[in-house]
C-alpha cells in the first residue's frame, strides 16, 4: 500500500465515524458511540501509517510544508480526542472533531496546498524539529479538544452536561498547557538556541506562542485561585484556541514579511 | 505600606499585568520592529515620530515593557513568598485534630460504627489507608482519637516551583540582556581570527558546502581549530545546528559567502565564419592566457563582476555578492595588438556584446565570439561567535517549570481524616475527604477506603 492509499483510507474512515457519531447523537445509542471510536481509530491507524510511510520516503519529519502541517495537526486532534475519550468519555463531541479533522485534512488535500516533499534547508535538518513540532502540535490539539468542548458548554442547556463539558475542558488545557509550554516554548528555545546561539528573539511567531500562553495561564489562575468556572471559563479557552490557531496560521499568512525561519 | 503590598500580592494584579503584557506583545507583532527611520516613516508618516517616542519600534526592549516584566516577576515574588509558609506548615506541621462534625460538612465523608473497641478499630483503618499510601498522623485526647492520613503532600508545592522556574528564566533573560555578546566571523580557509576578550584563537581549515541534486544547499561545514598560542587544541566540524562550544563561547554556522578578489574564469571562444571553431582557457581576474597558438590569440579579462547591473551613469557595477547574474569584462588580442573587447555573461551566453577594441571601427562586427563558460570562486564560511551567561539559567528555569506542571496538576494531594470514638466496646469512625485535584479518582479511592472498613470484620 502506498501512502496515497492509506491517507485516502483514512479520510474514508474519518468520513464514516463522523457519520456513526452523527447517527449516535440523534439517537443517543452508546453502541454507536464505541463503533464511532473504533472506526476513528481505524481511521487514525491509517494516517499513522501514511505518515510513517512519508516519513520514510522523504527522509524527514512528515511536517515540513503546510500540507504535511496540516495533515499532522489532524492527526494530533483525533489522537487527542480518542485519548479523553477514553477517560471521560466525551462522544458527543466526537462528531464536531471528526468534522474538524476532515475539514483540515480536505484543506491540506486542496491544490492550492504543495505536497511535494522538498529537501530540508540546513536550519531544519536537527532532531529538534521532530520534538519542537510533534509535541507542540499535541498541546495544540488538546487546546483544539478544550475549544469544542467549551463550544459545547456555551450552547448546552442541561445542567448535567454543562458540568461535564466544563471538566472535560479543564482536563485538556491540564494536558495541553504543559505539552504546548515544553514544546512551543521550551524545546523552541532550545532548538533556537543551538542553530542561531539565541534563545529568544522576539519574532512574530515566538510572541505568539506568548501570548497564546498567557491566554491560557489566564485560564488557570482565574479557575484556580478565583474560582471561575463555566462560562468565563469557556470563553478563555476559545480565546486560547484561537490565538494558537493564529500562531499556527495567521503569523505565516498575515504577518508575513516580518517573519523568516530559515 | 500594607495596602501596596497586598496590591502587590494579589492574583488581580497578576490578571491585569498578564493581559496588558499579551496586549502590548500583540502590537509588537502589528509594528514591524527595529527598521530604519525611513521605512517608518514611509510606512506611518507624521505618526512615525510618535512611535519611536514611544519606543514602540523597539518594544519588547522598551523601558515600559521591561517595567511591566518587572512588576510582573514582583507580584510572583510577595504573591508566592506570602503563601508559602502556610503551605510550609501545612506539609510539616499540620492540624491532626479534627471534629467529627467538621468531617461531616466535607464532599467526601463517611460514617462507620464497628463492633470493636477503638484499638483494633484504629489499627485496621491505619493499615488500610497505608496500604493504598497514605502518610499517616494521629493524635488522642480523652476517649476520642483523630487521625490524618494524606498521600503526595508536594503536589501542593507544584505552583510554586513553576513561579520559582518562571523567575529563575526573566532573572537569565536579564543577565542575557546585560552581559552576552555576540560577533559575526567571516572566515577564508587558513585563515585565523582571535576572539577578542579571550585567550584562544580560530583557524578555519577546510570550509564545504554541499548541494542537493535539485542546486540547493543542503549544508555547510566548517572544519574549525582552535588555537591557544601557536598550541592546537581542538578540532571540530561545525555545522548549522553542530555549534562548537569552547569557553563560554559558541561557534554557529550560520551562513556563507564568495571571495570575489581573483576568481579563475573559463572563457570559450567561437567564430561565426566556422561552427566547428571552439576553443576554451582558464583564466584569473587580472591575467592573460593563451587560446589559441595556431592564431597566436589571448585572452585576459580585466573585470569580473557576481551579479552584474547597469548602475548610476550607465556604470556596470554588482548587485550583491551573489552570483546571481555572473559578468567578465574580457580583452583578446593578436599577438600584442588588442583586437577585440566587451562583457560577457554566463547566464545569457549568446549575447554578443563584443566589439572592435580598435576606437575607431567600433561598430565593424567580428568574427570573433567570446563566452564566459563558467567561473571558480572560493567560499568563505559565515560564522557567529556568541557568549551568553543568562542561558544556564534559562534552562533550570524550564525545568523548574515542567517539574511545577508536574506536580500541579499530576501529583494531587489527597487527604483523608478520621475521628474514631468508643462508647462501651464499639467504635464510631467518622470519615471526611480532601481533594484540590482529581476530585473523581479521589472519590472512588475513599469510597473503596469506606466500604472495606465497613466490610471488616
Ligand atoms: C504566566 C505566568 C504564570 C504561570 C505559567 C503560572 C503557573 C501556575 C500554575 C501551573 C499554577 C498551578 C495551577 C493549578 O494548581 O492547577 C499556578 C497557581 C497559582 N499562581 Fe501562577 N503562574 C503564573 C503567574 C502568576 C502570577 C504573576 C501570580 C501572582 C499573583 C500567580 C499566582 C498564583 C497563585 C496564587 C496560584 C494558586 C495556587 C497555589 O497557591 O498553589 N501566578 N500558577
Amino acid at each position: 500500500m502506498s501512502e496515497s492509499t492509506l491517507f485516502g483510507l483514512a479520510f474514508i474512515l474519518f468520513c464514516l465515524a463522523a457519520l456513526v457519531y452523527l447517527a449516535f447523537q440523534f439517537s443517543k445509542k452508546s453502541s454507536l458511540a464505541n463503533v464511532g471510536f473504533w472506526i476513528a481509530a481505524a481511521g487514525l491507524t491509517s494516517h499513522t501509517a501514511a505518515l510513517i510511510f512519508r516519513t520514510i520516503s522523504s527522509g524527514h519529519a512528515p511536517f515540513t510544508n503546510m500540507f504535511e502541517s496540516m495533515s499532522f495537526l489532524a492527526w494530533a486532534i483525533l489522537l487527542a480526542f480518542l485519548i479523553i475519550d477514553r477517560k471521560y468519555k466525551i462522544p458527543r463531541i466526537g462528531a464536531y472533531i471528526l468534522l474538524i479533522v476532515i475539514g483540515i485534512v480536505a484543506l491540506a488535500s486542496t491544490p492550492l496546498m504543495p505536497k511535494e516533499a522538498t529537501p530540508l534547508v540546513p536550519a531544519l535538518q536537527s532532531y529538534w524539529l521532530w520534538l519542537h513540532v510533534s509535541v507542540t502540535m499535541l498541546g495544540e490539539a488538546f487546546f483544539a479538544v478544550a475549544f469544542i468542548a467549551s463550544i459545547m458548554y456555551l450552547t448546552a442547556k442541561e445542567p448535567e452536561k454543562k458540568d461535564k463539558m466544563d471538566s472535560v475542558g479543564y482536563r485538556c488545557v491540564a494536558v495541553g498547557f504543559p505539552l504546548f509550554t515544553l514544546g512551543g516554548l521550551i524545546f523552541g528555545m532550545v532548538w533556537a538556541y543551538k542553530a542561531w546561539g539565541t534563545y529568544w528573539s522576539w519574532d512574530p511567531k515566538e510572541v505568539w506562542s506568548l501570548i497564546t500562553w498567557i491566554v491560557f495561564a489566564l485560564y488557570l489562575h482565574t479557575r484556580i485561585v478565583m474560582g471561575w468556572k463555566g462560562k468565563r471559563s469557556a470563553i478563555i479557552a476559545l480565546i486560547g484556541f484561537l490565538a494558537a490557531l493564529f500562531t499556527y496560521f495567521g503569523v505565516n499568512y498575515l504577518l508575513a514579511g516580518l517573519h523568516s525561519y530559515a | 505600606m500594607k495596602r501596596i503590598f497586598k496590591f502587590l500580592s494579589s492574583i488581580k494584579l497578576a490578571i491585569i499585568l498578564l493581559i496588558i503584557l499579551a496586549a502590548a506583545s500583540i502590537l509588537g507583532t502589528l509594528i514591524p520592529q527595529g527598521r530604519s527611520l525611513e521605512e517608518y516613516t514611509a510606512r506611518y508618516g507624521m505618526l512615525s515620530g510618535a512611535l519611536i517616542k514611544l519606543q514602540l519600534t523597539t518594544l519588547y526592549h522598551s523601558v515600559w515593557y521591561l517595567a511591566l516584566l518587572f512588576f510582573f516577576a514582583l507580584n510572583i515574588i510577595v504573591c508566592t513568598l506570602t503563601r508559602l509558609s502556610a503551605k510550609l506548615n501545612r506539609a510539616s506541621r499540620p492540624k491532626v485534630e479534627s471534629e467529627a462534625k467538621a468531617l461531616q460538612a466535607l464532599k467526601n465523608k463517611d460514617r462507620i460504627k464497628r463492633n470493636a473497641p477503638l484499638q483494633a478499630a484504629q489499627a485496621e483503618t491505619v493499615a488500610r489507608l497505608k496500604a493504598s499510601r497514605y502518610k499517616i498522623r494521629t493524635s488522642a485526647a480523652g476517649n476520642r482519637v483523630s487521625l490524618l492520613a494524606r498521600k503526595r503532600i508536594a503536589g501542593i508545592f507544584g505552583s510554586d516551583v513553576v513561579h520559582v522556574g518562571l523567575l529563575v528564566i526573566l532573572s537569565g533573560g536579564v543577565i542575557s540582556g546585560l552581559t552576552s555578546v555576540r560577533q559575526n566571523l567571516e572566515m577564508r580557509e587558513g585563515q585565523v581570527v582571535s576572539i577578542p576578550a579571550t585567550d584562544f584563537s580560530l583557524r578555519l581549515d577546510k570550509f564545504t558546502t554541499l548541494y542537493y541534486p535539485d542546486g540547493s544547499v543542503k549544508t555547510w561545514i566548517s572544519d574549525l581549530t582552535v588555537l591557544e598560542g601557536d598550541r592546537t587544541v581542538l578540532t571540530r566540524k561545525v555545522e548549522v545546528n553542530r555549534p562548537l562550544n569552547y569557553k563560554g563561547f559558541n561557534f554557529y554556522q550560520t551562513s556563507y559567502g564568495y571571495n570575489w578578489d581573483s576568481p579563475a574564469v573559463e572563457i570559450g571562444a567561437k567564430k561565426k565564419s566556422d561552427p566547428a571553431y571552439a576553443k576554451k582557457v582558464k583564466v584569473k581576474v587580472g591575467e592573460r592566457a593563451l587560446l589559441d597558438d595556431k592564431d597566436q590569440l589571448t585572452v585576459s579579462v580585466v573585470r569580473f563582476l557576481p551579479d552584474f547591473v547597469l548602475g548610476e551613469g550607465n556604470q556596470p557595477e554588482t548587485r550583491s555578492l551573489q552570483p546571481n547574474n555572473p559578468a567578465a569584462l574580457v580583452e583578446g588580442f593578436r599577438g600584442g595588438e588588442k583586437i577585440i573587447t566587451g562583457w560577457v555573461f554566463a547566464n545569457y551566453p549568446d549575447w554578443d556584446q563584443m566589439h572592435s577594441a580598435n576606437a575607431k571601427d567600433k561598430a565593424a562586427p567580428t568574427d570573433l565570439v567570446f563566452q564566459l563558460k563558467s567561473f571558480e570562486a572560493g567560499q568563505f564560511s559565515v560564522l557567529e561567535a556568541a557568549k551568553d551567561p543568562g542561558v544556564p539559567l534559562i534552562w533550570i528555569g524550564c525545568v523548574l517549570v515542567m517539574a511545577g506542571f508536574g506536580l500541579a496538576f499530576y501529583w494531587p494531594t489527597w487527604e483523608i481524616k478520621a475521628v474514631f470514638e468508643e462508647t462501651l466496646g464499639k467504635t464510631d469512625i467518622v470519615l471526611g475527604g480532601l481533594a484540590a485535584k482529581s476530585r473523581e479518582s479521589f472519590a472512588v479511592e475513599f469510597e473503596a477506603v469506606a466500604a472495606d472498613l465497613r466490610r471488616s470484620k
